[in-house]
């Protein structure tokens, strides 16, 4: 009883500890992107555009691949029940909501979470191993403003551009199922479409992927300055970076659709 | 004034990784354009008084000035100030990979100036030719041996032209000509910036070279302070013994010394 309640204790500890390294993080963070730029203590731009470059254009066709794939399977699926009553031109709007409420922004966050939150971890933990970082902070450049601070700005855009085109990917391919092989008329499909999409379901599939971003960011960033202990230290982060980003993602995304949607 | 006198003054400094004090009570200081030799065996705390004196670490009591600025109690802000005065040369270069070596050493030229590129360009040529390294500005790090990595670490350190520069061992590793070679390297900067050099090291073959001074750790405390000559006058039989390069009558002592550090408790 004694152990549980000392380990139930020390593991709180972590956690809290783990809170407050996030907390203070993202607090410098916050400052070398907004009131150090103001103070003309620089802001690496040609970095942050580089990652965009990294996180948007070069995960787009595995994006692009994956949620095309997932419209047409939507479509199948639904077609299967929707088929009996004669409703098949309801595809329409099954794939457009929940693609842009929930099927995009997840899909999007997750795969951007394993190509390049892993990668975030893993090039500022082999940084700190090298003494990289120690370097960086000797020359009076701070590891937070040379690495954190552009990385999360191209994230934070990177997510939500590349959520709106997965968004739009996901109802081609439901389109394209739906007309090939279930047999809707084109013109039904498409004015169903335009009639399931609302406004707020954008919007909140747009917030909510802004919120993956900074998550998947910080909490690579976190974890790679975080590493300790050689290169095994890089490979465990690595991986817990990607399963806690993940599962974070899973949370923000909970807590948002109770938000928008039952309060 | 006394802040003439002395590039670094250390007084009393405390450094511990928790309960372990890695160095205690080290007080020492500095000249301006001198050449000061942290000598000391593996675990005796160079490394980590170093990193100290730069600012990686907060040392738990004691003061150190740099040019008669009391750095222990700077904030940060000011650390970062003082920082682009000093140079640091990491044991292991510390050279980012993923830049070449031009842009390695003109990082904290692009960080902390508003200079043109071209102009950037041309100081990052002048100091790669400095250390010897003149056609291999476009290589990365991956691509050099471990003595044009040195080099090139230093010529990085010197790319805000610092008045102060630390090396931590910069010869380890290397075989005797290169190893040779940067200790010629040493001296020249010294000798054409009168920079002020503050080298951390246990070889004694280039202690021989480059010291004015030496700084002599034993277990984290001072042994002794001297030219190499004063030193190897001692009686104390640890200073010695390392200089004539015996194995320590004490050795279980030594042992026994590790192993109070690394306990786990
Ligand atoms: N990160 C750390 N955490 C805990 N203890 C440490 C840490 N780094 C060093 N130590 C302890 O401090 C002592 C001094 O280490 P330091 O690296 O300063 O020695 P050194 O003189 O540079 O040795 P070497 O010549 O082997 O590089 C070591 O014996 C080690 O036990
Ligand atoms: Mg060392």
């Amino acid at each position: 009883m004694i152990v549980v309640v000392g380990r139930l204790g020390r593991w709180a500890l972590r956690q809290l500890g783990a809170v407050l390294g996030v907390s203070v993080l993202i607090v410098e963070t916050v400052y070398w992107l907004t009131v150090a730029p103001l103070k003309g203590r620089g802001f690496r731009w040609r970095s942050a555009v580089e990652h965009f470059v990294e996180y948007g254009v070069r995960s787009l066709p595995i994006v692009g691949m994956i949620c095309f794939l997932i419209g047409v399977i939507i479509a199948l699926q639904a077609s299967y029940t929707l088929d009996r009553w004669g409703a098949n031109r309801f595809i329409a709007d099954l794939v457009a909501v929940s693609a842009l409420r929930e099927l995009a922004p997840l899909m999007t966050a997750i795969l951007i979470a394993g190509r390049c939150g892993s990668a975030i971890t893993a090039e500022i933990g082999t940084m700190k191993v090298n003494e990289e970082l120690d370097a960086l902070t000797v020359m009076g450049v701070h590891p937070v403003k040379y690495l954190a601070a552009p990385k999360l700005l191209a994230m934070a855009t990177a997510v939500p551009s590349v959520t709106v085109i997965a968004m739009l990917i996901m109802i081609v391919g439901g389109w394209v199922s739906s007309v090939l092989v279930v047999g809707v008329e084109p013109e039904i499909y498409l004015a169903q479409t335009t009639g399931a999409i609302v406004e707020k379901d954008l919007v909140t599939g747009m917030v909510k992927s802004l919120f993956f971003g900074l998550v998947i960011c910080l909490v690579g960033v976190y974890r790679g300055f975080r590493v300790d202990g050689g290169a095994e230290g890089v490979g465990r982060e690595t991986t817990a970076s990607v399963v806690v980003a993940i599962f974070l993602i899973i949370v923000v995304d909970l807590v948002f659709t109770v938000l928008f949607y039952y309060l | 004034m006394k802040e003439d006198r002395h590039a670094i003054e250390v007084e009393d400094l405390v450094v511990a990784y928790g309960d372990k004090v890695v160095l205690d009570r080290v007080s020492f200081s500095v000249r301006p354009g001198e050449i000061f030799v942290i000598l000391g065996g593996s675990g005796s705390g160079k490394t980590t008084l170093l990193r100290t004196l730069v600012g990686l670490m907060r040392p738990r009591s004691g003061r150190i000035a740099i040019h008669g600025q009391n750095l222990t109690a700077m904030s940060d802000e000011q650390q970062m100030e003082i920082r682009r005065k000093i140079g640091m040369c990491f044991q292991g270069a510390a050279l980012l990979g993923s830049l070449s070596v031009a842009d390695n050493v003109a990082l904290p030229l692009r960080e902390h100036t508003r200079l043109e590129e071209s102009t950037i360009d041309i100081m990052t040529r002048i100091k790669l030719e400095l250390v010897g390294l003149g056609g291999a500005g476009e290589l990365l790090p991956s691509e050099l041996s471990g003595g044009m990595r040195k080099r090139a670490g230093i010529a990085r350190a010197m790319a805000m032209d610092p008045e102060i520069i630390f090396y931590d061992e910069p010869s380890a590793g290397l075989d005797p000509i290169v190893a040779a070679g940067i200790d010629e390297l040493i001296r020249n900067l010294r000798s054409t910036f009168s920079l002020t050099s503050v080298v951390v090291t246990h070889e004694m073959e280039s202690v021989r070279l480059i010291a004015d001074r030496v700084c002599m750790l034993h277990r984290g405390r001072v042994a002794g302070i001297g030219t190499l000559a004063e030193l190897e006058g001692s009686d104390d039989p640890y200073i010695r013994d390392f200089l004539t390069r015996r194995p320590a009558e004490s050795d279980a002592d030594e042992t026994e010394w590790a192993r109070s550090l690394t306990a786990v408790d």
